[in-house]
């Protein structure tokens, strides 16, 4: 009954249940993880919760991307940064931390070559991958990355609110 | 005596620039060649070619015999100058040659250099290490110089470069020159090229037959670069030559291609449509260069843009004088460079890439037509967002607009933090079932939600209908303490104990989801946030979000 409810909806309803199902089962992925080691978290409530946050909204984040898939600029941008990270992670946490280094100086080199900043360029820092865009590729993005976010806070704020309940 | 003149006045290199070239180049481009120049000192050369200049206009007949004297004078003149002082002129030429922006250096004086560093190359030519860029000026020039008296002067001048190469042969090359030279010649032979294609395939033979080595020089240099690629389509398409290179080629192209309509209107007035169209395509083409920065000089060319326009007005303001066909031209050209858009006499578009045709008056270049193109799309896409974001309707303006998407989307952005934030700490808190959850919400988000745009704020909507709950104040108690793995059946009994959300939802259908999660909300938030708000009467819920949202704002 849902497939068909999704086949005859419009296809953003499709990227919302997909978002939905994908950003529920990594939830319960998380929360499985963090019994795992729910010792340590009492310890210190206020780190944990910071990380379990982080999780959470990368989650919501990768959830998302993949629930639009790799047709859009912005979504690929973000599952190549997301797909970067967890390979980053995976290796050690100081070469993390170096690349991270390494990434502000560059990007402060750029930033210094290049003139002040625009508004397209305060857009372009929000969108993701959207710095190998132009104007008008960014303004398409940036469409389609709202209606995407929006879609994001209403499932999201649904889920909350039930799991609150 | 010339040279130690021009010694004295301290600028020999420019005089001895002259010198040589007016032996190769025909006579109306130094006038046009020293006025623009932006070189401290030339004063002295100015007034020296303005003289010869007037004679050779004014007295027409006299111009064979000008040029044939010249011709023969250079070799005198050489003679006298010291090897150094050579090299001296070369240095300039050097920097001449390297700042190679439009700005700069006047169009018309680009064909001189290039004259100029035929000669001087093929000095050089001995050196073992810069032969092959070298070689390769002579190959790109003789022909434009052959070509260049041939038409307008009616004087066979195949000889005449060698002759001057024979007469500077004794100076030696310097590494210093030789690096001028290699990095000249880059910007050589695409002028040659250009050169080529605007002046057609006989042009090209004659080359050939004049300098056999030329396709050799030429033929890995322009493999390297789109060039080609650019001469070929310029030679099938002929009407429209400029426009196909505009945006590969540097300002050299466009000084060769401005030089001549101006030679062909100093000697022949008959030809004066094709000049003037001719001309008023490669002033376009001139701030196109501009705009396009070439290879060598970046930043120069962007920031004399405006300089460079400038310049070219007092150049016609001489040719005006020179000849009265130009009169007509010099408004219209002066006006299409101050506003930055074409001529008004529309040359053809190319047809590759821009499918769009410009209405009356407007501009009809190809970067006109393409920055019309990309501007009605940027403002496409902006209508489109209007839709997406709340509260851009009001705003007026592309820039404020921005603005209102940058905020919108920082704020989603931040939503989503705060939700998952939410998040994390119901996950401690609360052992929740999520299986059945999953379920529910795969069913609950395949239903239709017309009205994507969530109303974030839930504070509000929790006002809304907190009222509603005052009736039933044992809910929230009742939900609280639910066992929590009872998940699926919370809607049935949120449905079940509030006789008012049922028809809530049945009038309201289209936002079953919301309000929902509004309910929700509610129970989470507690009731009596907005307490002047509990006097509405029930009935006014059952509309639009939209309206409620506006009895909030009251």
């Amino acid at each position: 009954m849902a497939s068909k409810h999704t086949i005859a909806t419009r296809h953003a309803q499709g990227i919302r249940a997909r978002f939905a199902s994908r950003f529920l089962r990594s939830l319960l992925r998380l929360r499985r993880s963090g019994n795992r080691f729910g010792g340590s978290q009492s310890n210190d409530e206020g780190i944990g919760k910071r990380i379990r946050t982080d999780r959470i909204k990368i989650a919501a984040y990768a959830a998302m991307a993949r629930a639009v898939g790799p047709r859009r600029t912005w979504s690929r941008a973000l599952l190549f940064k997301l797909r970067n990270r967890a390979r980053i992670h995976g290796v050690s946490r100081k070469r993390c931390l170096v690349s991270e280094k390494k990434r502000v100086t560059r990007n402060k080199v750029v930033a210094i070559s290049s003139r002040e900043p625009s508004r397209a360029d305060t857009l372009r820092k929000l969108v993701p991958g959207g710095d190998s865009m132009d104007t008008c590729v960014l303004l398409e993005e940036t469409a389609h990355y709202i209606k995407c976010l929006a879609t994001q806070v209403t499932v999201m704020q649904s889920i909350a609110d039930r799991l609150l309940l | 005596m010339e040279s130690e003149y021009f010694f004295n006045a301290g600028v020999p290199p420019q005089a001895l620039l002259f010198e040589q070239t007016s032996t190769s180049s025909s006579m109306p481009i130094w006038q046009s060649h020293s006025s623009p120049m932006e070189m401290q000192d030339n004063c002295s050369a100015h007034r020296l070619f303005n003289s010869t200049w007037e004679k050779s206009t004014g007295h027409g007949p006299h111009l064979e015999s000008t040029l044939s004297s010249m011709v023969s004078s250079p070799g005198v003149a050489n003679r006298n100058v010291s090897g150094e002082s050579f090299m001296e002129l070369i240095g300039k030429l050097g920097n001449i040659g390297n700042s190679n922006n439009p700005g700069e250096i006047s169009p018309h004086s680009q064909p001189m250099l290039a004259a100029s560093y035929f000669t001087t190359a093929n000095n050089s030519a001995n050196t073992s290490c810069y032969t092959t860029p070298l070689s390769s000026p002579p190959k790109l020039n003789m022909p434009a110089m052959d070509q260049f008296s041939k038409e307008h002067l009616n004087i066979p001048s195949l000889g005449k470069p060698m002759g001057l190469n024979s007469s500077v042969a004794e100076f030696t090359a310097d590494p210093g020159f030789a690096e001028r030279a290699a990095k000249f010649s880059c910007f050589g032979s695409r002028s040659f090229n250009g050169r080529i294609s605007q002046l057609g395939l006989n042009n090209a033979e004659m080359a050939k037959g004049c300098n056999p080595m030329m396709g050799n020089g030429k033929l890995p240099r322009v493999a390297s670069s789109p060039l080609l690629k650019a001469a070929e389509s310029q030679k099938r398409d002929r009407s429209s030559p400029l426009q196909d290179r505009s945006d590969l080629t540097n300002s050299q192209e466009s000084s060769v291609s401005e030089q001549i309509p101006s030679g062909e209107a100093g000697v022949k007035a008959s030809n004066e449509l094709n000049s003037r169209k001719r001309k008023a395509l490669s002033r376009g083409k001139t701030k196109e260069s501009a705009s396009n920065p070439p290879v060598n000089a970046t930043k120069d060319a962007e920031t004399d843009e405006n300089s460079n326009a400038k310049r070219i007005k007092p150049n016609e303001g001489e040719e005006n004088e020179i000849d009265p066909v130009k009169a007509e031209e010099e408004p219209k050209g002066s006006g299409d460079d101050s506003q930055n858009k074409a001529n008004s006499k529309p040359p053809e578009p190319p047809k590759d890439y821009i499918h769009v045709r410009a209405r009356r008056g407007q501009a009809t270049d190809s970067h006109s037509l393409a920055e019309r193109v990309r501007r009605e799309k940027i403002s496409e896409r902006m209508k489109l967002l209007q839709d997406l974001v709340p509260g851009c309707n009001k705003v007026t303006g592309k820039a404020l607009m921005l603005d209102e998407i940058i905020n919108y989307v920082q704020s989603l952005q931040r939503q989503v933090e705060f939700l998952s934030m939410k998040l994390a700490s119901v996950n401690t808190r609360l052992d929740f079932n999520m299986d059945t959850l999953i379920s529910k919400d795969m069913f609950q988000s395949s239903q239709p939600l017309p009205h994507p745009m969530f109303p974030s704020d839930s504070s509000a909507s929790a006002a809304i209908f907190g009222h509603q709950q005052q009736p039933n104040p044992p809910l929230h108690s009742n939900i609280s303490n639910m066992d929590p793995l009872d998940t699926a059946g919370l809607c049935r009994n949120l449905n079940t104990q509030l006789p008012p959300l049922d028809g809530f939802t049945q009038n309201a259908h289209q936002y079953p989801t919301f309000c929902e999660d509004d309910l929700q909300t509610i129970v989470q938030m507690g009731f009596g946030q907005n307490p002047s708000l509990e006097t509405f009467p029930p009935q006014n819920f059952q509309g639009s979000n939209q309206v409620s949202h506006m009895k909030i704002e009251l």
